[in-house]
């Protein structure tokens, strides 16, 4: 099942980056949250640095709000987090927010910000790929990494040092995207969306039958990574600072890598490509309100220009496409405007159940 | 079940004034805003100056506890950490993510730094055997080891991450199946791991140990014979080089099918107090800052872990193609007892054992269990490793006024039991009465090994004493006799085990002739120490 949709409506986004500081929080510092009401939330790691960022702190602070965030993974979040503490969840998925939602008897989340998964990956991985067909300019303007294709090298156990005329990278490792632990991490839990739809022949996984279908080159898509890192920050780092030798293809939310690029700090080097896949698939970031003013949190993400602008800021795309993409021209970057034939994301309890088959292997 | 590594005590002492046990049940110290209670490993201890201006800069001090990976995995697992520990900090979070109760109590982590496990050479070995700015693979290694081309040290593989490292490194490597290892795949190249270990001559409980263990053969230092080179971090090999001390620098081997490496995550745990989550938070931004990173950088030869940080020319310029890691425990259980009942090099170990008068009560009934403790009756997660394996060699020589009889096992490579009953056994019937005559037993020991085949087994003695020799030779009267030793005997280590009123200064002289090392089990568990001790046997 395929469909067009416009990312530019997006609302707002975060990035990532390691673990969390909440600038505002120390009592060391005077300015921003001076007097304001404490709202705690809990989320994925890759919005921790968008709530640490002064500047959004201020905005809050304005509002008379000091957003206080801890990193989870999202599947922790729906599922093993203390959230009695929280004001807000903010997970990375709509399956995870649908599932808190409907635990916590919750009436309106919120979509602020959304970003499409994509592939980080080194320009000479990308020549290697072109050549073996799995890489090539998409149905928008801009390359993919063809999801298919690549399955059927996965399938096959294909290692990097056999693919036909690989002289830049010929390692004997397996040809395999890195991703984050499928048992704790919403990226993984994405990438397993993402490559279900397209092991079902294109349909979104919604049967026993299908689930069945899928399930043993899911598995072997995990496992054979071995070792994977719990949150989404971990292999991006890795990717980042170790290089192509230990992190040719990383699964990450593009707003990871717009985030690095927008903050000119040269972490992103000239040789860093990034490729989405085919088909695309849009992780959706929404805030469930749990008590106090966790809502109108979710409410500011979604309505202040401010903070829609800083969202823009840290890579995410919002309901705003224009700031978005005005935003990246005038740093001399780019980003696909729309992007073409979405896969769907399966309701949370078929990918629950997914998730946790796959979470028998790790025994 | 105590856990102290007593050799960097000291240290941990001045870093924190820290408690030496990681999994005792009181706490180690109170929770406290500004303080982090860490259980580590013990490398982390030369981050001192970097975590003591951290503690200016960031008002957040470091309180280390310091324990092997496996070892605090299993404090993790067990709930022993819960409220003693805010945050653990191993070299890489791989065994702790792998065992279910350890994993669920991790929280938000951080890498600060990196380091790959590689081979370190001689200088002029490597250039003897073609390996200089030439890429090098496992199989190669494992091949010239196999032919005895080359010897090298390597820590025990459940004792210390940079052993476990390359255990899984060369493992893999040699598989060659391009994804993770597993249990299934270990069987396929035991052989060629046979042949990669046969030429490992030394072993240890830690890097640290090792690396200055090689150091001190490589002057002459120690007796035995000189060692060609060592599997360890990257950064433990750099330092050594950076040391100035070592007749030549080592060559460091990157090889070319890929690594295994080193990321040092600090990580809070899941419950630890909000404040210390807080802490937490201060203090790896800190760390992680380009200044900060650049300073570990030079100090500790780690590499950085955030990007934007050039790297010094020391670490050079190649590409490290960073192997998978197995993600469950059941690989890593197939890997570590293949390795132990089956592939490494088997230890023949002559425990040299105080029964006299002064042991009775208490001491024999702790000294009991101690060696009981290693045949297997204790199956958690380090005594399973811990306990005596397959193909090994154990002699028992109790003494008192006079040097016992001694009793030797052998235990077989599969029905391993009966034996092992045998052993316990015996060390339940141990009684105590008499003098003490510590080195005329120990020259006993040293007899009987000189009885036995040369036949390429790790040896070396424990000597266990809860007092002062009043019997038979002196510790004079040793040495000199020692002298006079065949040099296959010379190279002996022996480990000394201090315990009630032994003698400190005498234990340590021995120890340090013999190339051995002392374990203080004083004021703490002889069950660990004896645990500890097997890492370097």
């Amino acid at each position: 099942m395929k469909r067009r949709i416009s990312i530019g409506l997006a609302v707002v986004l975060l990035a990532a980056v390691v673990v969390a500081i909440v600038f505002g929080s120390g009592d060391d510092d005077p300015v921003p949250g001076q007097g304001a009401q404490v709202v705690r939330g809990v989320g994925g790691s890759e919005k921790a640095a968008f709530f640490a960022d002064a500047r959004v702190v201020e905005v809050f602070g304005r509002h008379g709000l000091r957003v206080e965030f801890d990193s989870a993974g999202s599947r922790q979040i729906a599922t093993t987090v203390d959230l009695a503490q929280y004001d807000f969840a903010f997970p990375s998925s709509r399956p995870a927010a649908q599932r808190i939602k409907q635990d916590k008897k919750v009436n309106k989340v919120y979509t602020p910000f959304r970003s499409p998964m994509a592939v980080a990956t080194f320009a000479p991985i990308v020549d290697l790929l072109t050549s073996q067909g799995v890489v090539h300019k998409g149905l928008g303007e801009y390359q993919v990494l063809d999801i298919a294709k690549y399955l059927e090298l996965t399938g096959k156990g294909t290692r990097w040092d056999q693919l036909p005329g690989n002289t830049a990278y010929p390692v004997r490792k397996n040809v395999l995207i890195t991703t984050t632990d499928p048992r704790n991490s919403n990226s993984a839990a994405m990438y397993l969306a993402l490559v279900s739809h397209v092991l079902n022949d294109n349909q979104v996984v919604a049967t026993p039958e299908a689930e069945a279908k899928v399930l043993p080159a899911a598995v072997k898509l995990f496992i054979d990574q071995g070792y994977t890192q719990s949150s989404s920050e971990g292999p991006f780092e890795d990717y980042l600072a170790a290089g192509m030798g230990k992190a040719p293809l990383v699964f990450i939310y593009e707003s990871q890598f717009l985030d690095r690029q927008l903050r000119g700090d040269g972490s992103i080097r000239p040789d860093m490509k990034l490729l989405y896949p085919q088909p695309t698939l849009l992780s959706e970031h929404t805030l469930v309100p749990l008590k106090g003013e966790g809502g109108r949190v979710g409410e500011l993400l979604s309505t202040d220009p401010d903070l829609k602008r800083l969202a823009a800021e840290f890579g995410f795309r919002t309901d705003d496409p224009k700031a978005f993409l005005d935003l990246l021209a005038d740093r001399k970057l780019s980003a696909p405007a729309d992007l073409l034939s979405q896969a769907e994301v399966p309701s949370y309890e078929t990918l629950e159940r997914l998730l946790n088959e796959i979470a028998k292997y790790y025994r | 079940m105590k856990r102290v590594i007593a050799t960097v005590l000291a240290v941990a002492a001045v870093l924190s004034g820290c408690s030496s046990d990681a999994g005792d049940e009181k706490p180690a110290s109170q929770a406290e805003a500004g303080k982090l209670r860490v259980l580590a490993g013990s490398e982390l201890a030369d981050l001192k100056p970097v975590l003591e201006q951290a503690a200016q800069a960031t008002g957040v001090r470091v309180e280390f506890t310091f324990s092997g990976t496996i070892e605090g995995s299993e404090v993790l697992a067990s709930g022993k950490a819960d409220g003693r520990y805010d945050a653990v900090w191993f070299s890489a979070n791989r065994y702790p993510q792998a065992i279910p109760d350890a994993a669920r109590r991790l929280g938000a982590q951080a890498k600060v730094m990196t380091s790959p496990v590689v081979l370190g050479l001689a200088r002029s070995k490597a250039t003897e055997l073609g390996w200089v700015d030439k890429p090098v693979s496992w199989s190669d290694i494992a091949k010239a080891a196999a032919d005895k081309r080359f010897s090298y040290g390597m820590t025990d593989p459940s004792a210390s991450n940079s052993g476990f490292s390359a255990l899984v490194g060369v493992a893999s490597a040699l598989a060659g199946t391009g994804s993770a290892i597993s249990a299934t795949e270990v069987g396929a190249v035991k052989p060629q791991l046979k042949g990669f270990f046969s030429a490992q001559a030394m072993s240890a409980g830690s890097s640290g140990w090792l690396s200055e263990a090689y150091q001190r053969r490589a002057t002459g230092e120690d007796p035995g014979a000189k060692i060609d080179g060592l599997i360890n971090y990257e950064s433990v090999l750099l330092s050594l080089n950076a040391g100035g001390k070592l007749p030549e620098p080592l060559a460091l081997i990157y090889p070319s099918d890929g690594v295994v490496t080193a990321d040092y995550p600090l990580t809070a745990l899941k419950d630890a107090p909000e404040h210390a989550r807080a802490d937490h938070k201060k203090l790896t931004e800190y760390l992680r800052t380009p200044a900060v990173q650049r300073d570990i950088m030079s100090r500790t030869h780690r590499r950085p872990a955030v990007p934007g940080v050039e790297l010094d020319k020391d670490f050079g310029t190649r590409t490290l193609v960073e192997l998978p890691f197995p993600a469950t425990e059941q690989a890593f259980d197939a890997l570590l007892m293949a390795y132990f009942d089956e592939i490494r090099r088997p230890s023949r170990t002559v425990y040299v054992l105080d029964v006299s008068g002064s042991m009775a009560g208490e001491r024999i009934e702790k000294l009991r269990a101690a060696l009981v403790g290693l045949t297997g009756a204790s199956n958690d997660l380090v005594g399973r490793y811990r306990r005596f394996h397959g193909r090994e060699e154990v002699t028992f020589l109790p003494f008192s006024g006079e040097p016992g009889q001694p009793i030797t096992f052998s235990v077989p490579e599969v029905d391993q039991r009966a034996e092992l009953d045998r052993i316990k056994q015996t060390a339940e019937d141990l009684d105590s009465g008499g003098g003490t005559a510590i080195y005329s037993s120990l020259e006993r020991a040293y007899q009987h090994l000189g009885a036995q085949p040369d036949d390429g087994r790790f040896t070396s003695i424990v000597l266990m004493t809860d007092g002062e020799n009043n019997s038979g030779t002196d510790l004079a009267g040793f040495q000199q006799a020692r002298e006079k030793l065949p040099e296959r005997l010379k190279g002996v280590p022996v480990f000394t085990v201090l315990f009630g009123e032994g003698n400190k200064d005498e234990m340590a002289d021995v120890a340090r002739r013999t190339g051995g090392k002392v374990f203080d089990a004083r004021d703490t568990d002889l069950q660990h120490v004896f645990r500890e001790i097997r890492g370097y046997q």
